[in-house]
Order: structure tokens, then sequence, then C-alpha cells
């Protein structure tokens, strides 16, 4: 208890440095607000509101041998894609820099993309193989 | 329409069980990162009590490129831990007295900071290390105030949550025979995988033999001479003055100065470093270094050992167009006035005529493009 007591006054005490920081060393302290703010409602209001969305189609539609390898090659190409956005958008780009920003992102991109799809495929060709043996076999184990 | 009660989220992947195994790896990427920013801020204060240290020449280049990665990395394992607590967003107060409200308010608020702030982190540094300024503030300014905040409210957040943490890495993850879509153990393996791809994606601009997979990284690492380039010598507005015939190098101790032009400085004693530039931004690249040893230089005008330098730039403005040189950098012999790179006369985008080299130092004090070294008295 000692130890959390402790934990919780050395981070009240550190984020208020950080308070502090901001508000005196900082120029606009509007669009610094923006941005904090606009990060949290962003991934809050519609970030997981669409992977909630995907999750019920996908348990709708999807085959059940899929659904496991399609969650997984959501949680990496989505997190991946979604840190790479300001190389794939190339915003910070300068025509007197060639040596920035300097690959094909979009080309990249499609290459991971390709071998994640590849692999969510394998998996759901395994898992509904595994399936068909389980019940080929006529193993009783229940389900759902 | 109404927001969901926290009943209504029915999926096993939310709840303590995950967000007490993904939290923690997640809080040591940001410990990292926020220690390797402290080093790296100190690094480029003119003024430092205890003097940034000039060894190990890959000092800074591995805590920069690691600060990158781990920034990186807790891109995955932000998005899959605020998943497995998102429910809480819908909390109600469990009882209507004065004192649980307060408690209540006061806990949600700090989460609240804490998320902010650990987006924010992210996402301006992932955009800073691709050069992209879509704000007004001042970058530098701000990811170092508000990594003070993250940390803040992380600490506290590990101040409340620590026993159920504890409770939870007891209980080991039961097998699940036919989850709904994931398991919480498949939704733990997808993680690490997120992680580990995306660190791969990207490293290559800080670690040369992951260059070839790092089809994400900022830079491939090619560049005039084998070496990429932060700030052009167009975008410094130097090409004139870089290029002008009447170019030398000034150095000063109080009263006592020399000129050096570029076949003055050649005709010194050359000595040649293998040493890594690396950026703020992340990226690092090692060059090997040809010119003159600095202290060799400060020799010429009489300065003695432990003296601070100014180092000036033909730019003419920018926050590194003045920078400071400290004792123990100056002093130490790896530290050059380099005229070539890889055995050829120095890239107009990498300093020509002259710039300076030092180990283990950031990239933006790596001065290009040399006008004076003044000995501070």
């Amino acid at each position: 208890m000692t130890a959390r007591v402790a934990l919780g006054a050395l981070g009240v005490a550190l984020a208020a440095y950080g308070g502090w920081l901001v508000v005196t060393r900082e120029s606009d302290l509007l669009d610094v607000a923006t941005w904090l703010v606009a990060g949290a409602v962003l991934h809050d209001a519609v970030l997981v509101p669409v992977v909630l969305v995907l999750g019920v189609v996908a348990s709708r539609w999807l085959p059940w041998a899929a659904r496991g390898p399609a969650a997984v090659g959501l949680v990496v190409l989505g997190s991946v894609t979604l840190l790479a956005v300001p190389v794939l958008g190339r915003f910070g780009a300068r025509a007197d820099n060639p040596t920035l920003l300097d690959r094909d992102y979009t080309a990249g991109w499609l290459v991971l993309a390709g071998l994640v799809l590849v692999g969510v495929v394998a998996a759901t060709l395994v898992r509904s193989r595994g399936q068909a043996r389980r019940v080929g076999r006529g193993s009783n184990t229940r389900s759902g | 329409m109404r927001a969901p009660a926290p009943e209504a989220f029915t999926s096993r992947l939310h709840g303590p069980a995950l967000a007490a195994r993904v939290g923690p790896a997640l809080g040591v990427c940001f410990g990292i990162c926020f220690l390797t920013g402290l080093l790296s801020h100190y690094a480029q204060q003119p003024s430092q009590p205890v003097p940034f240290p000039p060894g190990p020449a890959w000092g800074y280049r591995l805590t920069q490129g690691l600060h990158v990665v781990t920034g990186t990395v807790a891109v995955p394992l932000l998005l899959v831990k605020l998943w497995t607590v998102y429910p809480r967003l819908f909390d109600r107060p469990a009882r209507l007295d004065v004192r649980h409200l307060v408690v209540t308010a006061l806990e949600r608020l700090s989460v609240l900071v804490l998320v902010a702030s650990a987006v924010f982190m992210l996402a301006t540094g992932l955009a800073n290390s691709a050069q992209w300024y879509p704000w007004s503030f001042s970058f530098r300014t701000t990811h170092y105030a508000v990594a003070w905040v993250a940390i803040g409210s992380l600490v506290l957040h590990v101040g409340i949550k620590l026993a159920i943490v504890r409770d939870e890495l007891r209980r080991p993850l039961e097998h699940e025979a036919e989850p709904s879509i994931l398991s919480r153990r498949g939704l733990l393996r997808s993680t690490w995988l997120a992680a580990g791809v995306a660190a791969l994606a990207t490293a290559g601009q800080a670690v040369p033999w992951l260059r070839e997979v790092s089809v994400l990284g900022v830079r491939s690492g090619d560049g005039p001479q084998g070496l990429p380039v932060n700030t052009s010598a167009a975008a410094a507005g130097v090409t004139a003055s870089a290029t002008a015939s009447g170019w030398a190098l000034t150095v000063t101790h109080g009263d006592r100065s020399v000129r050096l032009s570029r076949e003055d400085l050649l005709a010194l004693e050359q000595r040649t470093e293998d040493l890594p530039i690396a950026c703020v931004e992340g990226w690092s690249a090692s060059g090997t270094w040809t010119g003159v040893r600095v202290r060799d230089l400060l020799d010429r005008v009489g300065a003695p050992r432990g003296s601070d330098v100014v180092v000036r730039s033909l730019q003419e403005s920018g926050p590194f167009r003045t920078t400071v040189l400290q004792a123990g950098f100056a002093d130490d012999d790896r530290t050059l006035v380099a005229l070539a790179l890889g055995g050829e006369p120095l890239a107009l985008d990498h300093g020509y005529p002259a710039r300076l080299i030092a180990p283990n130092r950031p990239g933006v004090l790596q001065t290009k493009w040399l006008d004076r070294l003044e000995v501070s008295t």
C-alpha cells in the first residue's frame, strides 16, 4: 500500500511538472490542446467503433475457420498501417532532399499486406482441414 | 442514441486478464522512450552541470534508435491495451455518495490524461520522424513537456492498478476451446506479432542489416557518399556562401585568431575516424570522416584544454546555427573538422567545405558548413 501511495504521489508530481512546462513554454496552447483531445477522441469514437463493427461482420459472415486468422491479420496490418500513415502519405517529403522518404511506400505496404493475406488464407485452410478431420473422425467435441 | 453499458461488451478480449499482460510491455516501452528522450534533451543543452560524455561513440546512436523503435512498437501495444479496457469508458459510478463520486472522477480524469498524452506522444513522434509537422507548436518543446505528463500519469496509473496486475498475472490464461473470433491467447500472440512486424518494417533507418526488410522506414540509408541528409544546403540557404572562393574557417581565442582556407586545412595533419551520424528523428548511419582534429586547431590559437567552443555555421537562421561544443568533445581526439567523407571531398549537402563531427553527439549539433570556432574564455 505504501508503495502504491508513493507511486501515485510521484506520478502526480511528474505530471504536474509536465503540465507546468506545457503552460509556461508553449506558444500555441490551443493547438496543443486540440492535438491532445483529438487523438483520444478519434481513437474512442472512430477507431474502436469501426473495429467493433468489423468484429460483428466477421462473426456473422466469415466462416468459423477464417475468423481467428482474419482477426490476427487485422491486428497486425491495421496497427502497422496506422503507424505508417506519415510515410504512406509522404507529407514531409521535400524536393531538395531526396534522401528523405526515399522508398516506394505503397509497394512496400502492398508486399506487407500480401504477406498478411497469404498468412490468413493459409491459417484458414489449416484450420478448416483440422475441423473437417475432427468431424470425419466422428469425435464428439462439443462446439459453441 | 444512448451510450452502451459496460456489460454490453461481451467479448472475452476485453478485461483485466489481457490488460495486465499488454500493459507492462507498453509501460516498459514508454519508460525506455522517456529515459532515452531525456538523454537526448540533455545532450542538446548548451550548458551541462554533468558534462555529456563523448564516449561510447555509438551511445547516442543506440539510445535514439531505441527511442524511435520502442515508440513505434508501442503503437500496436497501445491500441490493443486500449481495446482491452474500452468498456470501462462507459462505467457508471457504483454508488452515489460524494466521496465515491470524487474518487471515481479523479481516477477517470487521470486515465483521460494518460490516454490523451500517450496517443499525443506516439502521433507527434511518428510524424516528426517522417519530418511532417501538421501543427503550429514547437515539436521539441511540446514533445518534451507532454512526455512528463505521460510518464507521470503512467506512474500514477501503475500505482492505482498494481494490485490488479499482480492478481491477474498469478492466474494463467485458461484455454478456450471455441472462441467466437479470437481467444485471449490468440490476441496476445497477435499483439506480439504486430509489435515485431512494426519494428522490422521501420527499424532499418537505424539498423543497417534491416534496410532490405524495413519497407516502411523513413530513409533507405542511401544518399550522397552513402549517407542520408537531414537538412540540404538549399534548405539551409548556404549554397552560395559554402561554395564561395573566399571561404575560410576562423578560429579565435581571446585576441588570437587564425583564418584557414580549405587548402590550408588540407595541408594540416589529416586524421580519419569512423563515426556515426545519429539524428533525433531516429535515423543513423556510420561514415568514415577525414579532416583536422579540432584539438589541433585549438592548439594553434593557444586555447587551454577544458575550454568550451562556440561553433558557428554559415546558416543565416535556424536554432542550431550556433551551438556549443563542450570541452569534453572539443578535447576528444576523435572530434574533427571533417573535409572528406568516404575518401571523397565532403558533398555540399553533408557540409562542404567543412563540418564538425564528434563521437556520441546529436546529429543537430554536428554543425555543417562551418564558419567559425570561437573558444569561450
